[in-house]
């Protein structure tokens, strides 16, 4: 790994400070780019094809809401598309296409060539900007290896082949690890934190068995990863985590994002209000699942997932707003 | 016969040895629907059981799922008015920028295999699509999923429609999908929603007061 450039630990690092238990919490409602650019009233296709923009808009996000810290997430298909699968605009992105079985072929070699429309560096320039500029942890949103290997695949095949073509489901979930270990290096080099969105991994779809089998391995490799050089390390798994908690404590992530923040864990939680309740709730619905969020010793008080494109603004404002009534 | 063989090459996603059965069973001259009730349905009944106590996920659902086709698709070309026979018409679809189509895919099969007749728009529907398969097909139930934030708008946006075009007289709406919860579906006027595919099938009988498990 390649030395990283000097990390930005400063009294504003609430976020590190809640790791190393130096501070109760931190505020972050998951507020991404489709929320910042609909606000904005900018074409989201261009925001997301635009390294520039998009941390023009996530900087609104950040100096409209102030929460303490930023992730520069547009949509989840950021390497599937690096790595040849088509997307269709309408405004946001759809996957219509995907490798399937020809990524039998592109095995072979260690990582798939990047075709022209490989937005990972419109993040990686998104990352930089907003790292020179914000003095708040900026973090990228990366796939999960097995989430990404259901989209290069074919959501509903890939999820086939882990039961039927183990050895198939094997070789995609490698081809992901290894393309996300290569760009996590230029990410890191920048250096911003990490954190890994794996849906397609919750036991709202696959068994713990086949979590165990497929999905944790490649977690645990880029959590090494991202941790070796210094940063954070937090993974996103929305649905039921019920059942392979156990597997995500395990992990060795710095922080986990999940619905259910009332499950015990030893690694630091994220979460706390529910998407809905900012989409459609009010100010006393806010305070309440607010006051229950921070019963926990430390917490990332959070949405359960990235906020809804529509939520409304003074929602947002409101959440972040009472939360700082609570800080020490 | 042993209809059991049937139903165990379902539940063990079997697709091959299912087809064998089914053909097998209908040289010795069963009644293509017989071996449906009696065979793939109790198959994929057991799934959806399994499915429930969260011993099957997802993937094994599909390949059950693959497997209960693959016999039905031998046995409903010989089932003459198959349709008529059935609890009722289901209308459902994703609905519009919305691509996630593998929870609507479950719930249908689910719904099939207990007896209703499915008309599937597919994924990606605009509203207009659904309002006009209403006119037309005279659904008694329509299902709508979505798996979006973004996308799950048009839920509420269709019953609109149905509501201002004095369509929801005979029919119930049900909503489903990974950011709904039955608050939202109280909120934009659905009549039910349901968590998973099993909750579906009740909630549909529940909703169209079927008892029978019968076809």
């Amino acid at each position: 790994m390649a030395q990283v450039k000097s990390l930005r630990l400063n009294s504003r690092d609430k976020v590190r400070a809640v790791i190393e238990h130096r501070r109760k919490f931190a505020i972050f409602p998951i507020v991404c780019a489709d929320h910042c650019a609909y606000l904005l009233n900018k074409n989201f296709k261009d925001v997301a094809n635009d390294g520039r923009k998009l941390a023009e808009v996530l900087e609104y996000g950040y100096r409209l809401y102030k929460y303490d810290m930023v992730l520069i997430f547009s949509d989840p298909y950021i390497e599937a598309e690096a790595m040849g699968c088509e997307l269709e605009y309408s405004p946001y992105p759809k996957l219509i296409s995907n490798k399937g079985r020809s990524l039998t072929n592109a095995i072979k070699i260690k990582v798939l060539r990047l075709n022209s429309r490989d937005r990972t560096k419109n993040i990686i320039k998104s990352a930089k900007i907003l790292t020179e500029k914000l003095d708040i942890p900026i973090f990228v949103s990366i796939k999960g290896p097995f989430t990404l290997a259901c989209f290069l695949y074919g959501t509903e095949e890939f999820l086939k082949i882990v039961i039927s073509d183990e050895m198939r489901a094997r070789d995609v979930i490698d081809t992901a690890t290894n393309f996300q270990l290569e760009y996590l290096k230029k990410l890191l080099m920048i250096p911003v934190h990490i954190f890994i969105g794996d849906p397609m991994a919750s036991a709202s779809v696959i068994s713990p068995k086949t979590f165990e089998k497929f999905a944790c391995e490649p977690l645990q490799i880029l959590i090494k990863q991202i941790k070796s050089t210094g940063m954070i390390a937090g993974v996103h798994i929305c649905g039921d985590t019920k059942p392979i908690i156990k597997n995500l404590d395990n992990l060795n992530a710095d922080i986990l994002s999940i619905e259910d923040i009332t499950l015990k864990t030893k690694t630091l939680k994220m979460g706390g209000v529910s998407t809905l309740t900012l989409l459609n709730g009010d100010k006393s619905k806010i305070k309440k699942e607010i006051e229950s969020a921070l019963k926990e010793d430390f917490l990332i008080l959070s949405t359960s997932c990235d906020v809804a494109v529509h939520t409304p603004v003074e929602n947002i404002k409101t959440m972040v707003e009472i939360a700082r009534q609570y800080e020490d | 016969m042993d209809f059991d063989e049937i139903k165990k090459a379902v539940v063990a996603f079997e697709t091959d040895k299912v087809k064998k059965l089914v053909r097998e069973f209908l040289d010795k001259g069963i009644e293509p629907k017989v071996i449906l009730e009696q065979g793939l349905v109790k198959g994929m009944n057991e799934v959806g059981r399994l499915f429930a106590i969260k011993e099957y996920y997802v993937p094994e659902v599909l390949l059950a799922s693959e497997s209960f086709y693959a016999g039905f698709e031998i046995l409903t070309p010989l089932i003459a008015g198959v349709e008529k026979s059935m609890k009722g018409k289901i209308v459902i679809g994703v609905v519009q920028g919305d691509i996630h189509d593998i929870g609507k895919n479950i719930v249908k099969v689910m719904l099939q295999s207990s007896g209703y007749e499915i008309i599937d728009l597919g994924k990606d529907v605009p509203d207009e699509r659904f309002i006009e398969t209403v006119i037309q097909e005279q659904p008694q139930v329509l299902a709508l999923s979505s798996l979006m934030t973004t996308t799950m708008i048009h839920m509420e946006s269709i019953i609109k429609i149905l509501n201002k075009r004095k369509l929801r007289k005979n029919i119930k709406v049900i909503v489903g999908g990974a950011p709904i919860t039955q608050e939202y579906a109280d909120r934009i006027g659905a009549d039910g929603y349901a968590e998973d595919a099993s909750g579906a099938v009740k909630l549909v009988e529940r909703l169209l007061e079927i008892n029978t498990q019968k076809f």
